[in-house]
């Protein structure tokens, strides 16, 4: 029965919800066939998982400080890299500018702890972490302006070349190397916590560290800068359209450059809670947060608020899915990601159809014409930006865009 | 972008099915071992470990950190996955309620105190961690958890209290692989042996294993060269192999000993009609026309050591380290901690189980070991019976550097405590 | 029994999303007729063709073609079955010759060309009357070069049934005129023809019948000799509509905007613009025609700052504007409303709401760090009320409303900065005519404020109504300006293909100057003084090409010189032998 993909006008938000909800209830369920047959009893490891093995565990508290430690780099990623998204600038380089701030912080740490208060010492180090990792970062940027080369491209490597910074300065012994720890045979790295580490809130048992609220702080902060401020203004317009807005008389270059730069200094600032909060460097720091933020900042459509709730539900996922693991000796890590993979597999899959819908081909319309009739909104939907929706306006337009992929086939 | 993040999530798709079929094999296997489990002999130990106000074995909780994943089926993570369940096994405990294990973690400080956490969270009494990155973790998280027992593979930290080290004097079993390799080579009358190391000298661990082989191997044939080739990562199964095979072709070795995880080097050895000396299990299963013996760890005897222990602190988590004897755990041959696999009969050198026999004895007793200023040979009696003669001699590394002035005690081999990074005097590193 | 229709399309529907594109629409094409497809944009016109094409398939319907029900596929089935479709943009392989782009994909399986390809396809040419260079390359070719090729290609698959879609749309007058006699041949040759077109005047000259669609729905077939184009624009709007594009008459002031000696370069690097003369009074409107890629987009760009001059002055009320950034010429009143292919490609955000768009111009100019919504809702809220725009409100993004809608947003916020030069480029492409003629009589109101008027267009009737001069350029050159009241159609044609240049008409009066000009002495002496370089430099290219002409020439002479001394010896020496 051949179907075609359609783009939806809008989705109401209800519909939206039961989208959501129908595609995490298969992708539990398919999770919970498979975890029945290995022997696991499915709803205690959801539970398990959902609450992150917080229920009657002696010191829930650590569990949720954790939780913390994982919410706060990936939400202050997604939203740094929300606000290059807006401006259809592909930062995908947050590894690697994560990576260069977490360095730039321990250099600071290390050089500058022993001599200095601790407080200066924790900004010094957000400081260096924004600046190296803002450099990083718009570096490509301004490439992509002067000369219009490919920003995917550019930051995906310069991930690659971070990471191998860091595991060169892992692995290279050395008397210049400061992020070693001096008394370990084998190289390691480093603790430079009792110079720098980030204080907390006692609450009770539970101690909040102070970075959370400053990246409470750090969303508001985006989000009225990106929804109210005239910055916020022209990376919607430079993003949307920058023919309009070199028009608009807006230096469009500078927009870019120093757009790039705030989205990297931001995650250079991550890196700094991060690498604060651990006292020590090490070759997996980023917790991969350059990739799941991209994932974060695509679902939440690029809204600060929504990155805020997709960020603190995917930590979730991720923390409980460890935690979970742990209990149950039939699932490894392994099968607790794949899991994770699934939810979000679906709710990627209930996005799409909250985007577009099936259509049944009326009639005895051939297999292959159907395919072709198909072509003008398949050739759509890579083109889809993130937030952008292409104007369903004109059948003409979209006449024409079939006749092209006709055309190329 | 929507494409790459379809990729990705294309490729998690993919894993579904992969983790499916592995996860319903090793759930067989684990059930299939379930029903040999409980036998009687642990069940007195548990009782006699029950005594003098110590915890119930049946209310310990043991926790573990691993590397790579709880459900692998060879390698190094297996070897301690596989220890601890058989240790908790023969002490009568149930595995699938009081063991609880994070595993595919990296040597990342954050990650590591995470892992920690959960596992206190889950109520583990004793936790143990088995990769050297982890040290500084359990370092800082012993400190804060006192209740709680931390129990850490290599490493040099450690405390009087509850966190302690531990590893195996693996080079005895080496020097007596070595001595069945340089039997064979005198059998082969070719003086040419190879070594797959995961790394060299910048890892006591390979670099104590590399000369503890070696100087077996010249024991019994002082003119042999032992030609080193390191893979720069523990595991990495096509390059093992390829190592193996140039060590034969262009090096002429007639027998192939390894450190890495798995058993390819031994497979190549097969393969080009050589012999091999395996590391970690009995490898004669994989390679059974080359592999003349292997030096294994029996890790269940620490593991059984430590839960003992842990229980008969009887919740004073403080008193594990004078419990255990000390903050590093460091056995060998006496205790079965290290060993070696059963002479393959078909291919062994003739009277090797003799020679082994009889240095193994001295090991044991305590009368000598391998890293001292004391150098052994035989005389084969006409009867087959071996006899050791040892000499004072220097211990000199591969540089002409004395390490050990003859007649010297044995050195540490530094796994636990200072460094060992030089080759003894046979070992001859080849470029990776 | 129905053998006298090539083609019948019987209740076809087809859907693209939400939108309906057709629905239960009837199309019959008899043997040997031209057939007028009239509709508005947006009608569904090229999607019915499209799946007679075989481009897509009907999401219900029959098709008959020869009285026999047929499934079209793909577009191999449709040339299988005599169906040929010449599209709107050229499909052509560019680096190729015109006999090989016919060519290509015939001869199959075959791994050289036939050499006798061009013979066959000349013949083709003579007999329908093209006249085209068969070993021309597409990329040297011209518009109306490249379309002909187009149909010539479906001739040679061996079409019966031929499509051709707003063929006319790119075509100056005369070239109209030599397409409509190809159609008359070939409609004599037994060829069946559906022309799509939007056009009146073409549908009563070219048209046996007339199939009307109206929003994706099919409204009649006549024959075109019993009716008139009042009755098919009915047709076609669905409503009574004064065809007359009203032409008030306004007082003309000095002129605000000249432009002397400009050279602009476009994106490859060749003179786009040059040395064009012109200028603009205030209350009037200057039409600029020209077929497609003739300067008009990089003229547009240039005058508002986004393309960097090369040389001349734009002159705006006696201040060279050269060199402005885009804000700063804002500012001066020069509002610029281009719209190009994409309709919301420069001037407006498409994902942005009304009163978002509405600040994109003045969003700096509120202090403080943040924008200033209230404003842009207020004045959205006032377009939205004096132009009537049909939206939901301030709030909806712009891509959202239809294309007369958006035209009106951005005219109504270039309006609101009360400027005092309007610089517009096809304002009513792709809008209905009931749209179209609002915008039109916006203009009109700001002519009659003594605003002065670019109007780049595309549609030479319109321009004639509306327009009360027309500057006609031609490759990258100005051709002339005239009168709208005192010139034809005809003779616009002409000079868009350059056939005629009126700049040297009057010796006396120097082309594009005004006499009461603005501007100052400096900057014209500035002008002449670029010129005299400009013209300079190119006498003395071309003076070295002459000297490096001769030296070959004399170079040659030389050699000549040395072999006939040479053949005279040689003779000698024979007959000093002999």
């Amino acid at each position: 029965m051949p179907f075609h993909v359609i783009k939806r006008d809008s989705c109401p938000l209800s519909k939206k919800i039961l989208y959501y909800v129908i595609a995490i209830v298969i992708a539990l369920l398919i999770g919970a066939a498979i975890l029945a047959a290995i022997g696991v009893n499915p709803l205690s490891y959801y539970f398990n998982m959902a609450t992150m093995g917080m229920v009657g565990n002696r010191i829930a508290y650590k569990a949720f400080e954790n939780y913390l430690k994982v919410f706060v780099p990936l939400v202050l990623t997604s939203v740094a890299l929300s606000f290059a998204f807006k401006m259809r600038f592909w930062n995908i380089g947050g590894e690697g500018q994560f990576i260069m701030g977490s360095l730039a912080a321990a250099f600071v740490a290390f050089k500058f702890g022993p001599v200095l208060p601790q407080p200066l010492t924790l900004l010094l180090m957000c400081v260096g972490a924004v600046v190296v990792a803002g450099v990083y970062g718009c570096f490509v940027a301004a490439l992509k302006v002067k000369f219009g080369t490919n920003e995917t491209l550019l930051t995906l490597m310069l991930n690659y070349i971070a990471l191998y910074i860091i595991i060169y300065f892992a692995n290279t012994a050395g008397d210049w190397n400061i992020f070693l720890n001096p008394n370990s045979a084998r190289t390691t790295f480093g603790s430079f916590a009792e110079y720098a580490s980030w204080p907390g809130i006692p609450i009770g048992r539970f101690t909040l560290n102070i970075c959370v609220i400053f990246t409470i702080i750090i969303c508001i902060i985006a989000h009225i800068y990106l929804k109210r401020t005239k910055h916020g203004y022209e990376i919607a317009v430079v993003g949307d359209s920058p023919n309009s807005a070199r028009y608009a008389g807006m230096n469009v270059g500078k927009i870019i450059v120093r757009t790039v730069f705030l989205s990297a200094a931001l995650i250079g600032l991550a890196a700094a809670f991060k690498v604060g909060t651990a006292g020590i460097l090490s070759t997996a720091i980023t917790g991969n947060v350059g990739w799941t933020g991209v994932i974060v900042a695509w679902l939440a459509k690029l809204s600060t608020g929504g990155i805020f709730i997709v960020s603190a539900l995917i930590s979730i996922l991720n923390y409980g899915s460890t935690v979970a693991a742990s209990t149950f000796g039939a699932v490894d890590a392994n099968f607790a990601n794949m899991l994770q993979g699934m939810i979000l597999f679906a709710v990627l899959v209930a996005d799409f159809f909250c985007r577009f819908r099936l259509v049944r081909t009326e009639k005895a319309v051939p297999a292959a014409a159907a395919v072709k009739a198909d072509a003008p909104e398949a050739a759509e939907i890579p083109a889809a930006p993130a937030e952008a929706e292409i104007p369903a306006d004109a059948a003409e337009a979209a006449a024409q865009a079939g006749e092209e992929v006709s055309n190329e086939q | 972008m929507k494409k790459r993040i379809l990729a990705l999530l294309l490729s998690c798709a993919m894993v579904v099915g992969l983790a499916a079929c592995g996860g319903g094999s090793s759930d067989n296997g684990g059930g299939a071992a379930d029903n040999g489990s409980a036998p009687a002999p642990a069940a007195e130990d548990a009782e006699s470990a029950g005594e003098a106000g110590s915890t119930d074995l049946a209310d310990l909780t043991v926790g573990a950190i691993y590397i790579n994943g709880k459900n692998d089926t060879a390698g190094y993570t297996y070897q301690h996955s596989n220890g601890i369940i058989t240790a908790m096994r023969n002490l009568g405990m149930d595995v699938d309620s009081q063991l609880y294990v994070v595993d595919y973690v990296e040597e990342d400080y954050d990650a590591v105190c995470q892992a920690i956490d959960t596992l206190v969270g889950e109520g583990c009494d004793i936790i143990f961690g088995i990769s050297f990155g982890y040290l500084d973790a359990f370092n800082d998280k012993a400190a804060e958890y006192p209740d709680v027992i931390f129990s850490h593979g290599t490493g040099y930290l450690c405390n009087d209290t509850n966190f302690n080290n531990y590893f195996g004097r693996a080079y005895q079993a080496r020097y007596l692989a070595g001595i069945v390799a340089g039997l064979k080579s005198l059998e082969e009358g070719n003086n040419n042996i190879g070594y797959v190391a995961a790394f060299g000298t910048e890892y006591a661990e390979t670099a104590s294993g590399i000369n503890g082989f070696a100087m077996g191997v010249r024991a019994v044939n002082p003119d042999a060269t032992i030609y080193v080739k390191e893979l720069g990562a523990w595991g990495d199964e096509p390059n093992e192999y390829a190592f193996a095979e140039e060590l034969i072709n262009s090096y002429n070795c007639c027998v192939i000993s390894q450190h890495c995880d798995s058993a390819q080097a031994m497979i190549a050895a097969a393969d080009a009609g050589v012999y091999g000396c395996g590391y970690n299990s009995d490898m004669t299963e994989d390679a059974p026309t080359a592999v003349l013996t292997s030096a294994v760890w029996h890790w269940d005897v620490y593991y059984q050591t430590a839960i003992e222990a842990a229980a008969a602190c009887g919740g004073d988590a403080s008193q594990f380290v004078t419990q255990m004897g000390g903050p590093a755990y460091y056995a060998g041959l006496a205790e079965g901690f290290v060993g070696y696999a059963p002479l393959n009969e078909a291919i062994a050198p003739a009277n090797a189980q003799a020679y082994l026999d009889a240095v193994s004895d001295l090991i044991i007793s305590g009368e000598w070991d391998v890293f001292s200023g004391t150098a052994l040979s035989f005389e084969e009696a006409e009867d087959g019976t071996v006899t050791v003669v040892q000499t004072p001699a220097d211990l000199v590394d591969n540089e002409g550097n004395v390490i050990v002035e003859a007649g010297g005690p044995s050195v540490e081999d530094s796994v636990i405590t200072g460094t060992m990074d030089w080759f003894v005097e046979g070992v001859q590193d080849v470029a990776g | 029994m129905s053998q006298e229709y090539a083609v019948e399309m019987h209740g076809i529907s087809k859907a693209f999303g939400n939108k309906i594109a057709n629905s239960q629409v009837e199309l019959t094409l008899k043997r040997g007729e031209i057939l007028s497809l009239l509709g508005e944009n947006g009608s569904g016109k090229t999607t019915l063709v499209n799946m007679l094409a075989g481009i897509y398939a009907p999401d219900a319907g029959t098709i008959l073609i020869d009285g026999k029900e047929v499934e079209i596929r793909s577009p191999e089935d449709a040339k299988r079955l005599g169906v040929g479709m010449v599209h709107q943009h050229s499909k052509l392989v560019e680096a190729f010759d015109a006999a090989d782009n016919i060519t290509i994909g015939t001869e199959k399986g075959a791994l050289f060309l036939k050499k006798d390809r061009y013979k066959e396809i000349q013949e083709i040419a003579d007999r329908f009357g093209f006249r085209i260079d068969l070993r021309k390359k597409v990329h040297n070719m011209s518009v109306s070069e490249k379309q002909t090729l187009e149909i010539m290609k479906v001739l040679y698959y061996g079409a019966k049934i031929i499509i051709l879609d707003e063929p006319t749309a790119v075509l100056t007058v005369q070239e109209i005129a030599k397409l409509f006699d190809v159609l008359r041949r070939m409609r004599e040759e037994g060829h069946s023809i559906i022309i799509i077109t939007h056009k009146l005047n073409e549908v009563m000259e070219i048209s046996d019948r007339v199939a009307i669609l109206r929003k994706g729905e099919y409204i009649t077939t006549v024959n075109t000799a019993e009716t008139n184009e009042q009755e098919l624009t009915e047709w076609m709007v669905g409503s009574k509509i004064d065809l007359n594009i009203a032409h008030p008459v306004s007082e003309k002031t000095e002129p605000l905007l000249e432009i002397r000696d400009l050279t602009v370069l476009s994106d490859e690097g060749n003179a786009a613009i040059d040395g064009l003369n012109f200028y603009i009074r205030g209350g009037e409107i200057l039409g600029v025609a020209g077929i497609a890629g003739c300067g008009q987009r990089e003229l547009c760009e240039a005058i508002a700052g986004l393309r960097p001059v090369q040389s001349g002055a734009i002159v705006h009320k006696g201040e060279n504007i050269v060199g402005k950034t885009p804000k700063q010429i804002l500012e001066k009143g020069i509002a610029m409303s281009f719209i190009p292919e994409d309709r919301l490609g420069m001037g407006l955000v498409p994902s942005m709401s009304i009163a978002e768009n509405m600040i994109l111009k003045t969003y700096k100019d509120t202090p403080g760090l943040f924008v200033d919504m209230k404003k842009g809702t207020q004045e959205a809220e006032e377009v939205i009320e004096k132009l009537g725009v049909v939206t939901q409100g301030t709030f909806e993004p712009v891509r959202r409303l239809s294309g007369g809608n958006v035209q009106k947003v951005l005219l109504g916020r270039e309006i609101k900065g009360e400027p005092n030069v309007i610089v517009t480029a096809y304002p009513v492409r792709g809008l209905d005519i009931n749209s179209s003629y609002q915008i039109y009589d916006i203009l009109n109101q700001q002519k009659m404020k003594g605003v002065g008027i670019l109007f780049v267009g595309e549609d030479l009737d319109i321009m004639l109504e509306l327009c009360d001069k027309i500057m006609v350029l031609c490759h990258s050159k100005v051709m002339g300006v005239v009168n709208a009241n005192h010139t034809t159609k005809e003779e616009l044609g002409l000079m868009m293909t350059g056939s005629l240049d009126l700049t040297e008409k009057d010796a006396s009066k120097p082309y594009g100057i005004a006499r009461d000009t603005q501007i100052d002495e400096a900057t014209l002496e500035a002008v002449e003084a670029a010129k005299d370089v400009r013209e300079a430099e190119a006498a003395l290219a071309e003076a070295e090409e002459q000297v490096a002409a001769a030296r070959e020439a004399a170079e040659a002479a030389r050699e000549a010189a040395k072999a006939a001394a040479e053949a005279a010896r040689s003779a000698e020496n024979a007959k000093g032998g002999e």
